[in-house]
């Protein structure tokens, strides 16, 4: 996996280098009276979903994480739409917060987020087949080994998509 | 190779600075070093300088030894004072600010206290944007403030009603005004702004000036005169501009990570091209070299003439950590790798997995894992002359977004090629 992201996350890191070049711009169209508009950046990623399970995770990992998008500081409620997850870093987290940092930041929190769902697509696979073994066991006495097998396959698939 | 002065004078970002004589013009000598002592010991003079800290307040420090100490805070702005500059001669302070204002500051006693305080006096500019930077003219008898209302305003005292009169600038400018500077005749003033242009105008102001004499940019020189307009290279705004010392090269720096190098007579313009990121602030520190900085957050020494122009290298070593904070394990030393939780694993992990140091796509140089290794740890937000005639500058100073304020020798450079290959971007 990583060797994969190596170029794309070098990438990234370079282009968020380039980009985090704000400053304190007081804006010719907000004027006096309303508030001045923020030089800012917005990064918006689409995480891969290559299967339903994935798009499930997916779905929920990033609620999960918005909900609670005050503690992230630089992470927005509401992705922009046909992206899964959304920041927004302005001027001002440039001046409170070191740029090498927030680069790295979201680096990391990509790698994270995509190491977080292979792993909770592990498990889950894991869980239903004990699931489903334990169930077969259970009704499998008197049924052949090759029907056992088919249902146990069947019944695999399904479960990975019932609620753990 | 000296090392810089380093002053970490505050935890928020320094929007600008000034300080408060150009000594070099008044101590050069030796006769002025004695009178520099017997200053000292009356106090009557004291180094001082005038910071904006990101807030709707200017302050001023005081050296006292090695350090800098806090002596007052000037508050009249209701919005963060955007630039500073502090007139040598005259000893005025002029202040700009997003609230759409601009003060000048004189020392006059307290009727009550009878102590010494700076008292502003109130400019009218007419602009109905944030004012973005300010600069006294040579002769300091005027100054211009540039503002987000696609105009400069070029102010004049005006004793009648004691206040500052303005005269705007507002013709060919399609965009916010980011810099301005002045030629040392008084009259002319170079703008950059946001429309990707650096200009140069005539603020020549009948009650105040003289005819100036003719110039490279011109010969008739009534208010408004565009004596020229260049563009960006790539089309970035154009955030700071400089007149050499004898006025006769305009230099100025954009966000396309280029410096320009205007010979008007030539008609010659140079473009270096750096593979780092923009500078946004530039002084010229002879007739045939210019110190930039800014987010790349190490100035760096452009040198040529008529024939063209090159970066020589950052001011800045960057082959060392600066601080001596080694071993910090700090949050993120202590990952839990377990027991391959050693240096070498964890450089292969970062560069693995976070395309961190891979040496062709690799970002900036960290030393530890907080700490950049250049000395100004966040953008270079100004960078202004210190010490020198300013055909002859020796010293320049910097302040950053981290805080700091920087004093460096302009003679120790260090090499471009490894150390700046090291910054690239990508």
């Amino acid at each position: 996996m990583s060797n994969v992201l190596r170029p794309y996350l070098a990438a990234v890191r370079s282009t968020l280098t380039a980009a985090l070049t704000l400053e304190n711009f007081p804006s010719q169209v907000g004027g006096c009276s309303s508030s001045p508009s923020v030089n800012s950046i917005r990064v918006s990623i689409k995480i891969k979903q290559a299967d339903e399970i994935e798009r499930i995770l997916c779905h929920k990992f990033t609620r999960f994480l918005m909900q609670r998008a005050e503690s992230f500081i630089v992470l927005r409620r509401k992705p922009i739409k046909g992206y899964d997850i959304s920041f927004l870093i302005t001027n001002t987290h440039t001046e409170s917060m070191l740029k090498h940092k927030i680069v790295d930041f979201i680096i990391q929190f990509m790698e994270d987020v995509d190491r977080e769902i292979s792993e909770m697509k592990l498990s889950l696979n894991a869980r239903a087949r004990t699931v489903a073994e334990s169930y077969l066991t259970a009704v499998s006495l008197g049924i052949g080994y090759r029907v056992v097998t088919r249902l146990k396959c069947i019944l695999w698939s399904y479960s990975a998509f019932a609620p753990a | 190779m000296a090392a810089p002065e380093v002053f970490n004078v505050s935890q928020s970002p320094i929007t600008s600075h000034a300080f408060n004589a150009d000594r070099t013009r008044q101590f050069s000598m030796r006769s002025d070093q004695l009178m520099r002592w017997f200053l000292i010991l009356f106090r009557t003079f004291a180094l001082e300088v005038a910071v904006s800290l990101n807030t709707n307040e200017v302050q001023l420090f005081s050296r006292s030894g090695l350090d800098w100490t806090p002596t007052e805070t000037l508050s009249e702005h209701d919005k963060i004072v955007t630039s500073i500059d502090w007139a040598p001669n005259s000893n005025r302070i002029v202040t700009a600010s997003q609230d759409r204002n601009a003060y000048v500051w004189q020392q006059a006693s307290d009727p009550l206290t009878g102590r010494v305080v700076w008292k502003p006096t109130l400019v009218l500019l007419r602009i109905n944007r944030a004012a973005t930077f300010v600069r006294w003219s040579p002769f300091e008898d005027k100054f211009a403030v540039a503002s987000g209302a696609r105009a400069i305003a070029v102010c004049s005292f005006d004793p009648d009603n004691n206040w500052w009169i303005a005269k705007q600038l507002k013709k060919p400018i399609r965009s916010t005004v980011l810099s301005v500077d002045w030629h040392p005749n008084n009259v002319l003033l170079a703008a950059g702004s946001a429309d990707m242009k650096a200009r140069v105008f005539s603020a020549y102001i009948k009650d105040v000036d003289k005819r100036p004499p003719p110039s490279v940019w011109g010969e008739k020189l009534p208010f408004n005169t565009v004596c020229g307009e260049y563009s960006s290279p790539s089309g970035g705004w154009v955030h700071s501009v400089g007149f050499s010392p004898s006025g006769d090269v305009l230099a100025f720096a954009s966000h396309d990570s280029t410096v320009s190098v205007v010979y008007p007579g030539g008609p010659a313009i140079y473009t270096i091209r750096s593979n780092s990121l923009p500078y946004v602030s530039l002084t010229w520190t002879s007739e045939d070299s210019i110190v930039a900085a800014g987010h790349d957050c190490q100035p760096v020494l452009l040198t040529g003439g008529p024939s063209g122009w090159q970066a020589v290298g950052s001011l800045d070593d960057t082959t060392a950590p600066k601080s001596s904070v080694g071993g910090r394990g700090g949050p993120t030393g202590s990952s839990p790798v377990g027991r391959l939780n050693s240096a070498a694993f964890n450089t292969f992990r970062n560069a693995d997995s976070r395309g961190l140091g891979s040496s062709p796509g690799g970002g900036t140089p960290l030393a530890t894992d907080t700490e950049l290794f250049t000395v100004h740890q966040n953008t270079i937000t100004d960078i202004r002359a210190y010490e020198g005639a300013p055909d002859a500058v020796s010293r320049v100073s910097t302040s950053g977004v981290d805080g700091k304020l920087v004093i460096w020798n302009v003679s120790a450079v260090s090499g471009l090629g490894t150390k700046l290959k090291a910054l690239r971007v990508g």
